[in-house]
Formats: structure tokens, sequence, C-alpha cells
């Protein structure tokens, strides 16, 4: 075949490409389809045909009725995480009695007979060990808790009719139903509500649920709002009241934070995520009993000691990092005693300190040691004689002596509700920007997903700092 | 311990937030705007006159209109123009501008790469409809032959954009369409959609809020000087003659194409109801098509609504033993046949 015949037939199939038109394709991939629709109808009993019958149909008109809809979800989820808070706290105290009351002076005393320079003992144990057993006692508890009930409740086959009541939310929001379920997760634990986000098959919708899973206050930040909450805001209420009005103000950070959530999101789907895919589909799949003991195997396999194991690579270095700049001395001072005086002028500005910027830094690994190295390392700048010396974190057992430290510390009304909204609204914690890099891949959205909470919560504090002194005092 | 004037620091922080905003905002940001001003260079320039006498080569073009059409300064056009005539790519009959052979063949090729771009952003991006023509009016310059070629591969070589033009082939040959607007057609006349006109916008972001597709079979039911009223797929439109003008179709004259009146959009079916799917719209692309497919949503499949949303949106649909929920926006885009 000579050369210009070859020519021919390319414009020929060219041309009539043209004819066939731009359906061709689509209309074959219909036409596969639809055969095979056909050859499963002659071939399959399909039992599901009468669904209407069905019990799954009659659940699924209560869960997703007007009336009970929104009754039915927002208790369940009230009641898990009611369960989850208070259920922690016996395991959570048994652990740190063992792992602190009872292994850390075994320790130290086996360090004292071998000998350690005390800077090798306080480096590893009061340090590095100290900071991975908090973590465990406190992190442990509540995952092991609230990932079973979650992944119950998922496998039952409720969690999709969530996503489906509240997806018209969502749309308003640039985002996806099934964010409401990556949002709830993240109420348990952020790093793992930024896994959850797998189950949204579209990429735009997928990177809002994880930039914006963090506006959802996890485990490790119910404790600390609860307990500024107790000690600032209930106290400015007759007692009668007190613990009504600190459960509210906890409750309305958690509703402060879903309205982020849904800010974000419809700022981010305007603005730098607009190009990304959008698709949306939901199934809802039939409900199953869910297998028990199954459920709470994987769920603590997969979900809670991944999560716990990144948490303890991540607690160790930063335990190092308390007890060092807490001893090692510049000139006079300690290297903690610098940075707080150093950070004092910016903290003061958006109503918080030295002390609470110092230990977010430091804390970063983690939520749960926050409030022990603020009360460290006020004693550190105080004076104070409590706790355990210089670099030791500790927590108080009575709510009374804690709020004593703290006032010690010159924190007022105001400083506690910044707290409180920085707890809300700061970088994620290490374990989830490592997961948020796992989980897309790069380094930009990583970047945006740390440091755009933190922003917002230097912007939102100032903000109420100004305004509290000026209309307040 | 430090004392500032909060009143002071709230100020400065507004005032900073405020230019922050007005730098930045999306789109009309002066950042962005600058920006803009500043990338524009000969390239640009010539290829968008170019682009230009190509859209209106039935016209005749002088200086004062692409002045108009384009918005750039009367000396930035004229060193344009001046360039162009240098690279014989244009020439001077009487007052107006002809293109060479060589010009309408670079016209050719930026026409090309701007629709490969809107057939893109349709097919693998989110970018809404009405964003597709600025994106590709922009790329169309940074582009070069080696990416339009890849570009075009990627896309499986495709020979028509988003609002239905054909796309050159890299040979420069471009299929001839014989369709008509839509307000030349006469009461009772049946007609397909297969062009939206996205030019000027104004007009085109008017026939999207209609919700009218691409691909859509039309019966019109009026047309005068005031408005032109056509059913389609259920619903009935009335448009103004100049929106209609945009939208052109094809005739239909087979009677086995006509499709039957209860042909509705999956949106108009009700509780209780059951219908049998006709197809998917031409406007449903990419991931979000396949996605439909793969569930089930294909010809001849029933479906019925499962459940209703408190809401009102997602619908859930029972089809193929299955529960799905979809949006609005995605239904409108299945056709059904009611029982």
């Amino acid at each position: 075949m000579d050369k210009r015949n070859i020519q021919n037939i390319i414009a020929l199939a060219n041309e009539l490409r043209w004819k066939i038109g731009d359906d061709f394709h689509d209309n074959l991939a219909e036409g596969i389809y639809a055969d095979a629709a056909e050859i499963v109808e002659d071939a399959i009993i399909d039992k599901n045909r009468d669904r209407k019958e069905r019990l799954d149909n009659k659940i699924d008109r209560i869960v997703t009725s007007r009336v009970w809809g929104f009754p039915i979800m927002f208790s369940i989820l009230a009641l898990v995480l009611w369960i989850t808070i208070k259920g922690a706290n016996y395991p959570s105290a048994f652990l740190a009695d063992i792992l602190l009351g009872d292994v850390r002076p075994m320790l130290k005393s086996f360090a004292a007979s071998l000998n350690f320079p005390w800077w090798l003992s306080g480096f590893l144990i009061d340090g590095v060990y100290l900071a991975v057993a908090w973590v465990i006692a406190v992190m442990l508890p509540p995952m092991a808790i609230f990932f079973p009930l979650f992944t119950l409740l998922e496998d039952f086959g409720y969690l999709p009719r969530v996503a489906f009541n509240l997806d018209y939310l969502f749309k308003k929001s640039g985002a996806h139903g099934k964010q409401a379920l990556t949002m709830s997760m993240g109420f348990g634990c952020n790093a793992a509500g930024v896994v959850a986000t797998r189950i949204i098959d579209s990429p735009r919708e997928r990177l809002i649920a994880i930039i914006t899973n963090n506006f959802s206050l996890c485990n490790g930040r119910w404790p600390t709002q609860i307990l500024l909450a107790t000690i600032f805001i209930g106290a400015v209420v007759p007692a009668s009241l007190s613990s009504i009005v600190s459960l509210g103000a906890v409750f309305g950070i958690a509703v402060l934070g879903i309205f982020f959530m849904f800010f974000v999101s419809w700022t981010l789907s305007k603005t730098l995520l607009k190009g990304e895919v959008s698709t949306f589909n939901l199934e809802l799949p039939p409900y199953r009993p869910p297998d028990f003991w199954r459920t709470i195997y994987t769920s603590i396999i997969d979900r809670t000691l991944i999560v716990l194991w990144r948490a303890i690579v991540f607690a160790a270095p930063a335990g190092a990092v308390i007890w060092l700049i807490s001893n090692l001395y510049i000139g006079d001072q300690s290297i903690a005693a610098w940075m707080i005086h150093y950070l004092d002028g910016f903290g003061f500005l958006i109503g918080l300190n030295g002390v609470i910027l110092l230990a977010y830094i430091v804390a970063i690994p983690a939520n749960e040691i926050v409030i022990p190295t603020i009360l460290m390392l006020t004693v550190l700048v105080t004076g104070m004689h409590i706790g355990e010396g210089a670099g030791v974190m500790f927590e108080l057992d009575s709510v009374n002596d804690t709020a004593s430290v703290l006032k010690a510390g010159g924190w007022t009304l105001l400083t506690a509700i910044n707290v409180m909204l920085f707890s809300l609204l700061h970088n994620p914690c290490s374990t989830t920007i490592y997961t948020i890099y796992k989980e897309t891949k790069s380094m930009k959205w990583t970047v945006l997903a740390s440091i755009l909470p933190i922003i917002m919560g230097f912007v939102v504090t100032f903000v109420v700092a100004q305004l509290w002194r000026i209309f307040v005092n | 311990m430090y004392t500032y004037n909060p009143i002071y620091a709230l100020l400065i922080f507004i005032v900073v937030s405020m230019v922050i905003f007005l730098l930045f905002r999306p789109n009309r940001g002066l950042f962005w705007k600058i920006r803009s001003i500043y990338r524009i260079d000969d390239k640009i320039v010539i290829e968008d006159i170019l682009k230009q006498l190509y859209h209106n080569e039935a016209k005749q073009i002088g200086i004062n209109f692409l002045v108009n059409a384009l918005g750039y300064r009367d000396s930035t056009i004229i060193s344009g123009i001046d360039k162009m005539i240098d690279g014989n790519l244009v020439y001077f009959e009487g007052e107006h501008l002809t293109l060479t052979e060589e010009g309408h063949d670079y016209a050719l090729k930026i026409v090309r790469v701007h629709r490969l771009w809107e057939r893109y952003l349709a097919e693998k991006t989110g970018f809404d409809k009405s964003e597709w023509h600025g994106i590709a009016e922009r790329k169309e310059h940074e582009t070069d032959d080696e990416e339009a070629k890849n570009l075009a591969s990627s896309l499986g070589n495709p020979i028509f954009d988003p609002h239905g033009d054909p796309i050159p082939t890299s040979s420069g040959k471009i299929a001839e369409l014989d369709s008509i607007p839509l307000s030349g057609l006469k009461v009772g006349d049946i007609g397909k959609i297969i062009n939206i006109d996205d030019n000027p916008e104004l007009i085109y972001k008017q026939i999207l809020a209609e919700n009218i597709h691409i691909g859509s079979q039309l019966k019109v039911l009026e047309n005068n000087t005031t408005r032109v009223t056509f059913y389609s797929e259920g619903e009935e439109y009335r448009l103004a003659p100049i929106v209609a003008a945009n939208i052109k179709v094809l005739k239909v004259n087979t009677p086995e194409e006509i499709l039957e009146d209860n042909v509705i959009r999956l949106t108009g079916l009700k509780p209780d109801e059951t219908a049998i799917i006709e197809g998917i719209s031409k406007e449903s692309r990419g991931d979000s098509r396949r996605r439909l497919l793969d569930l089930g949503f294909v010809k001849g499949a029933e479906i019925s609504i499962d459940l209703v949303n408190p809401f009102g949106e997602p619908t859930a649909y029972f089809v193929k033993g299955t529960t799905i929920a979809l949006r609005d926006d995605q239904a409108r885009k299945i056709l059904i046949k009611k029982d």
C-alpha cells in the first residue's frame, strides 16, 4: 500500500469520526450497561424488589423524617460523646495511676541505682517517658470507647442516613453530605476524621473535609474546654446555675466549631478549591446487624492503635523538648522563661499570655498535654512551689488548686474565654498534620490545613480581646 | 503590664484586613488586575486580534471594531497590527483587515487550543460552566503545539467542545454544522439543542440559569417578536428572541428520533410513581457521568423515589435494587419515561 493510500484512509477515518458524532462513545457504554442489565434481569431473582414492605424502609422513613430525623441524630451524637467523656475518666485515672504513679517512681529509682546523672534521668524519665505515658493515659481510653461506638453505628448503616439528612446544608457550603460523618468522627479524633474522608469519592469535597476537620473539637480538647468553663465561666453565675452554664459554654464552642467548618468550607469551595472535580452520589445500603466482636477488634486495631502509635511517636520528642527548654539555661534564665518573655507581648495583644503560646507550641504533638504544660510553665515563671520541678508536667487533682495556679499566672475571664477559643482554632496536632500529608500527598494542602486555623485563631482571639477591653473594662 | 489603646489596635486591624481584601478578593482584587495588565504582551494581542478576525470573517473589520471588542488601548492594537502585517498574517483591504492563509491557520490553531481547554475544564475539573471561557482565554496563549497535542490525546481527541462547537483538527480542518438558531424554528417544529453560545456572557448566564441542556430535544410552542416558548423534557421555557438566538438547534425530521412527550427529567418524578430511565443528558460529563452509569442509571432501568429528604434535597432513588441519593442538579440530567 503506498503512502498516499494510507493518507486517504486516515482522512476518510477522520471524516467519518465527524459524522458519527460525539455521542458514539457514550451510546456504546450505555448500550453495554443496558445489555448487561437485561441479562441480569433474566438470570437473577431479586429479593429487594419489594423494598417498600421491608423493615429497612420503615426505619428509613423514621430516621429521615422531618420530625424525628434531627432529634434522633443529635441525641445519638450527644450520647456517644457523653459515654466517651464520662466513660474514659475511670480507665484514664487507672492508667495514670499505673504509668505515672507506679511505673515512674520505679524508673526513677532504677535510674538512681544505675547512678544516672540528674540530667539524664530528667531528660529520659521526666521528659520523654512522662510525655509518652501521659498521652497513652489520656488518649487511649476515650479512643478505645469512641471508635468502636462509631464503627458500630457505621456498620449498622445509620451513618449514611445522617449524610442524607444533612447533605443540603453541606451542599450550600460546597461540601459533600458525607462530611457530616467525617466531622462527627473528628469529635473523637481529627486524625481519624481525616482518614475517614476516604469515604468521599469526589476530590474537591474530600479536600474540603480534610482541611476543615480540625474545626471539630476533638477528644484531646474536650477536657480543656470543660476544665476552663468550670473554673472561670461557671464562677461568674450563681452556684446553682454554674454547671449548666459551663456545659452550655463548652457546647457553644463546639457549635462555633461547626459554624467555622461550614464557613471555611464555603470559602474554600468559592476560592482555592473551585477547580477540583466535584461529584455527588450517596449510596444508602440496607441495614444489617453489626458483627460486634469483629467491629471492636478492627476499630481498635485500625483506628485506635494506629492513631495512638502516631501520637506516641510525636509525643516522645515533645517531652524531651519540654524538659530541655525548662532546664537549659541561657544566662540566668531557662530557655522556656526567655521564650515566655518574648511571647508575652504578642500573647497579651490577643488576650492570652506567653505561657499559653509556648504551651501550644511545644504541645503540638497532642492537645492532651496542653493543660499539664501550661501548669508546669506557670509554676516555673511564678516561682510557686507546686508540682514536681522544672520540665515535669503535672495535673492537679482538685479543680480549685488548678484555678489558683492559673489565677496566680495572671488569668482572667478573658484569658479563659480566649484559651477556649484558641483551643478550638489552632493548628491541628502533629499526628493530624502527618495524617493530612499521608492522605493528600500534597505539601501545599498540608500547609494550608495547618496554618489556616491558627490564623483564624489569632484573628478571633485578637478581636475578642480588643472588644473585651473596650467594652468590659 | 502592657499598655496600648485597644481601639487603635482594632482600627489598625480593620484597615489592614480591608487592604488585604481589596488587593486579593477573588477576580476583582487589585493584585489580580495589576498582574493581568502586566501579563499582556504582543503575542496575546496578536492572537486576540486573529480570533476576532476569524470569528467575524463575514463582517468587514476595521481598527475601531477591534478596539471596542478587545478593550486594549488604540496604540497597543495598532502596534499589534503592524507586527501582524510584517509577519504576513493579515493585510489591509481598504479600511478593513483580512486574514491571509497563514493568519487563518494561526487563528484556527488558537481556536483549537481554546476549545480543547474548555473541553478539559468541563471533563477533568470542577470549575463552573460560566468560568470555562475565561480560563480558556488565558490558557490558549500559554499552550504550545506539543502541549496542545498532549491535551488532545489525554481527552481522546475530542471533536466538540462542551458548548457544542466543533474543535478544529491539528491539520486545520473544522466540521461544518448546519445548525440554525432556535429563534429560526417555526411553531410545532422539533429540534435538538447542539450548541449554546458562551458569548456574550450575560446572555449565556441567563441560559445557564434556566437549566437548558445541550442535547435536549424541544418543541416550539410559540415564536414571535417578543418571545420564544418551547417545551422540553417536561418543562416549558420562555426566552426573549435575542436569548433564543444564542441557542443553536438541529431540526429533527425523522419520526424515529422524536422523543415522546412523556420523556421528562428525573426531577419531575413524584413519590409513588415509577419510570424507566431514557438516558443521561450530555451535560453530565467526565467522572460524574461515569459514576452514574456505574451505579446503574442506565437506559431501561426502572426507577422510583425511595426517600424524600427533610430539606427537600437530595432525593433517594431506588434503582437496580439499591437506594442512591442524588442532588437535583444531577437528577436534572437524567431523562426518564413515565409509565
